[in-house]
């Protein structure tokens, strides 16, 4: 549906190179990466609000690159909402409308159907100025799809919000995914969020495209440090790779499975690490003995650093585990991790 | 502040001061004058016409500034380009210019010894001694203040609105009329009256160009030098009175405004 | 022993007592000239002559029209030790006897038509056909405002003159028909801006000034030109009206041939500074001689009308001026 191909744009202090993405129709695609790192620049040059230095962009088949915004057929829903202050709510969701071909009663008909969908009939006549965040990001939301685009733009939606209403719209953003049919384009630097709400992605880092693929490709196969680090792979490892193991300095990690010889990474999800204060009876192939450096409250669960032989393991546990084990800093504890949690890249 | 330490009444006392450096010479003009003074100089018919000609130049001058100055505080707002500062610094250079060396400037230019007044002069524009004269000169003096005012306006609004505007199916043209505009026309108006008062008080570069037909300073100058302070009050009273009413009218119309949005 | 202590202490405060009168002796401190604007140019010549020899003096000059100049005087009481008019006769309507006791002619001059090569029919412009050129429709003519400068109301006279002199009845009316308001300056120094810019064709002023700013010009009969104190009877004929002391009043001015006057005003602040620059000015190998220099031609020596009139300058001066009517 949309390829971007070759891209190079140059914005200020920006210089975004060598985008290339595929995003397929329906697809509901993230655009992820840490702050700074160009992902509204290439949502806004998708929407041909900012000038492209060279590459092409083409959308449902056609070259768009020096097509004027206007022209593009794409909405774009920007992190502060961006509503007409000298407009009603209905006349900001309205807006759209007049520069389309259709029968006011085909408009009017869009506009409660949004305003229903969206549950902003009793803000119909307010001003902009009055409402809440989550009222004007709906707003926006229903701005931005009355001219039923082919393809929907939305920087940063959630990061405005608190949980509450970030769990919320979460699930409007899915509804609205299945019932518009529309391709959905969506940055953020949550990889939580991605994960919830996309099916495919794109990492981005320093203007360059570090990787892209599904969103379980990008969660369980990171193929960078950078990419690791930002799925948060906590666990890691500069190794040299021997056949079926790899070394992390003086320790020995079983693979499983026969990879390259030389130097390499390795990562594991702390979520696959598994803590025990005795040894355990599993086919869990790598076990070790090490000793707790850290104890960090994450909230509803905590995160274990374990010092085995020099090296720093991060393991996820319940609070009811923390007590069980009497997990505190110093104390010798095991880890465990099966060979098959090892990515190696 | 509950009490009243050095800064405070240090701060009190300029502010006095400067209020008083303005007020005292216009309240002594203005109370000097008798009113039957008054009422028989604005019968006069040369008066009358002079500040007339002064309020319709100025208006007229605002309007060109208004015009030609809006795009470029426009493009001034939203765009970088090579040279900007450049256009920028001379754009401040009507305010920068002593005023006589603007009047001779515009006289030079338009005079028959140079290529431009010559054109000028095919086409049956004449400069000196003329109202178009005055108004050139006045739109050189007060656009600045245009320009800077509306390009206030601009920067205030966030490029993002236009953005979203365009990304709807509206064109540029479409957006700033839609969007820019209502968001920014108190900034507008607001260089509008500053660049109309601007042209309101010009005399320096004006008289230099056109001694006739009489602005109303250069009518209040000439009375002043042939016949002295008693002959020209009134009409320096006449001429801030009919300034300053306009301009709080206009001030106050547009506060209004802004208490109900 | 007393005695010589008393002489003593008396020699000391003798002393004293005259060396800070020596010391005010040299000029010093600010000289305020208001000139009329045709004296511009030698004005300021004389200016840098006399800080030369008297490094301590300021000399702060306003030109403008001779009329306007006066009534910075009587009018706005602005302060000024020396005035210098175009027409001696300003000084004695407009300032005599309530601001001045003194009025000295020191120069004469007369009228010229100036234009330069870019001016609409500069290449046949004559003696022989000013006037018809100045009455072309296409050709734009001024001259500075009567009431402010008497360059302003001497055009006026040397118009009226001409058209007895050539025998048109209709001259003076027609070549003021071709002359709107507009081409009317304050100060006819102002004029020369305008035909350098090509802004104006012709100019009235004065020859001193035509010759001083490189400026072509057409001579005038000495019957009509106001430069030939011979033909005083004829240029009596010409008069204009011009405003008087008070607004809403005239005054009559009367042709006569193009004299200068300067004096010096009885509230000077600085009466000894001025008095020197005068002393200076109305030397033959002075100021008189530069005057000669800009093509201005001077009275050798500057003439007061009456003695009584002599007797009231201030010392320096007197041996300057010769009483003459």
């Amino acid at each position: 549906m949309i390829t971007i191909d070759n891209l190079h744009i140059q914005l200020g202090g920006f210089n975004l190179r060598d985008i290339n993405l595929q995003i397929a129709e329906n697809d509901f695609f993230m655009l992820m990466g840490p702050s700074g790192a160009g992902k509204t620049i290439i949502l806004e040059a998708i929407a041909g609000l900012v000038p492209v230095k060279s590459g092409r962009i083409t959308v449902a088949g056609q070259d768009i690159t020096h097509l004027p915004p206007e022209k593009r057929g794409i909405s774009i829903v920007y992190q502060d909402y961006a509503l007409f202050p000298h407009l009603t709510v209905a006349n900001n969701i309205r807006y759209g409308l007049q520069f389309q071909k259709i029968e006011k009663s085909e408009g009017d008909k869009r506009l409660d159907q949004l305003l229903g969908l969206l549950n902003l009939q009793h803000l119909a006549n307010r001003s902009p100025e009055t409402l809440s965040g989550g009222e004007q990001q709906r707003v926006a939301m229903a701005r931005a799809l009355i001219v039923n685009p082919q393809v929907l733009l939305l920087d940063e939606p959630l990061s405005a919000l608190d949980p509450r209403l970030r769990e919320e719209f979460r699930v409007l953003l899915k509804q609205i995914h299945q019932q518009t049919e529309a391709t959905i384009l969506m940055v953020t630097h949550d990889f939580a969020e991605a994960l919830a709400l996309g099916q495919r992605g794109a990492i981005i880092n320093m203007g360059k495209i570090e990787q892209s693929g599904t969103m379980e490709d990008l969660f369980q196969r990171p193929q960078s440090t950078m990419v690791a680090g930002f799925v948060g792979m906590k666990n890691l490892f500069s190794v040299s790779l021997q056949g079926e193991t790899a070394r992390i300095k003086g320790l020995q990690v079983q693979l499983g499975h026969r990879d390259s010889e030389g130097q390499g990474f390795i990562a594991i999800r702390p979520e696959d690490i598994v803590l025990s204060s005795g040894q355990l009876q599993s086919s869990m192939r790598n076990c070790f003995k090490g000793r707790v450096e850290q104890v960090i409250s994450q909230g509803f669960y905590y995160e274990v650093h374990v010092n085995v032989d020099g090296v720093s393991f991060c393991a996820l546990v319940t609070k009811g585990a923390l007590l069980e084990m009497e997990l505190q800093e110093g104390k010798e504890i095991y880890l465990f991790f099966k060979s098959t949690a090892i990515h190696t890249f | 502040m509950r009490y009243k330490d050095f800064f405070f009444w240090g701060t009190f006392a300029c502010a006095v001061t400067v209020i008083a450096f303005i007020t005292l010479p216009l309240l002594q003009m203005l109370s000097a004058p008798s009113l039957e003074v008054l009422l028989e100089t604005i019968v006069d018919k040369d008066v009358f016409n002079s500040i007339l000609l002064s309020l319709s130049a100025a208006t007229l001058a605002a309007l060109i500034s208004f015009i030609f100055g809006t795009p470029l505080a426009y493009l001034l707002s939203r765009r970088e380009f090579r040279g900007k500062r450049l256009v920028e610094g001379i754009i401040d250079l009507p305010i920068i210019i002593p005023h006589p060396v603007i009047g001779i400037a515009i006289l030079s230019i338009t005079g028959r010894n140079y290529w431009f007044g010559q054109f000028l002069t095919d086409l049956g524009i004449r400069i000196m001694g003329s109202v178009t004269g005055i108004v050139t000169v006045m739109v050189f003096v007060a656009i600045p203040f245009y320009i800077k005012a509306a390009k206030e306006g601009f920067d205030a609004i966030s490029p993002r609105l236009e953005n979203v505007s365009r990304s709807l199916g509206a064109s540029m043209f479409s957006t700033f009329f839609r969007i820019t505009f209502p968001l920014a026309w108190r900034s507008m108006l607001a260089g509008l009256i500053m660049a109309c008062a601007r042209a309101i008080s010009e005399f320096g570069a004006i008289v230099i160009v056109a001694y006739h037909p009489m602005i109303a300073p250069v009518m209040i100058y000439e009375r002043f030098e042939s016949y002295g302070l008693k002959y020209s009050q009134p009409v320096a009273v006449w001429l801030i009175a009919v300034c300053l009413v306009l301009f709080l009218l206009l001030r106050i119309l547009t506060t209004r405004q802004k208490k109900n949005v | 022993m007393k005695n010589n202590h008393q002489q003593f202490i008396a020699v000391i405060i003798f002393l004293f007592c005259f060396t800070p009168f020596s010391a005010l002796a040299t000029p010093h401190g600010i000289v305020t000239i208001f000139h009329a604007g045709s004296l511009t140019v030698p004005m300021v010549a004389m200016e840098k002559a006399f800080e030369a020899k008297y490094p301590e003096v300021d000399i702060q000059r306003e030109p403008s029209g001779s009329s306007k100049a006066a009534r910075k005087i009587s009018d706005l009481g602005k302060p000024c030790d020396i005035m210098a008019a175009a027409d001696y006769k300003v000084i004695d309507k407009l300032l005599r006897p309530d601001f001045t006791d003194n009025n000295i002619r020191f120069a004469s001059n007369r009228m010229v038509l100036c234009y330069t090569d870019q001016s609409r029919y500069a290449d046949i412009i004559s003696e022989k056909n000013w006037v018809a050129i100045l009455q072309k429709p296409d050709v734009v003519w001024g001259h500075s405002a009567p009431d402010l400068d008497p360059c302003g109301y001497r055009t006026l006279m040397v118009l009226q003159l001409a058209e007895k002199y050539y025998q048109q009845p209709d001259l003076y009316q027609k070549t003021i028909a071709n002359r709107p308001v507009r081409n009317v300056r304050p100060k006819a120094v102002e004029l020369i801006s305008l035909l350098q810019t090509g802004n104006m064709d012709y100019a009235w002023e004065y020859r001193s000034v035509a010759v001083q700013h490189n400026l072509q010009f057409v001579e005038m009969p000495d019957q009509i030109n106001l430069g030939n104190y011979k033909f005083d009877a004829d240029y009596a004929q010409a008069t204009v009206e011009v405003s008087g002391k008070k607004p809403g009043t005239t005054m009559t001015m009367q042709g006569k041939s193009i004299t200068y006057g300067i004096t010096l005003l009885k509230d000077a602040p600085n009466r000894e500074a001025a008095t020197a620059f005068l002393a200076f000015m109305l030397d033959s190998s002075g100021g008189l001689k530069i005057l000669e220099e800009m093509g201005q031609p001077p009275f050798v020596p500057a003439r007061v009308a009456t003695a009584e009139m002599r007797a009231v300058l201030p010392l320096p001066l007197q041996p300057l001026v010769t009483v003459q009517q």
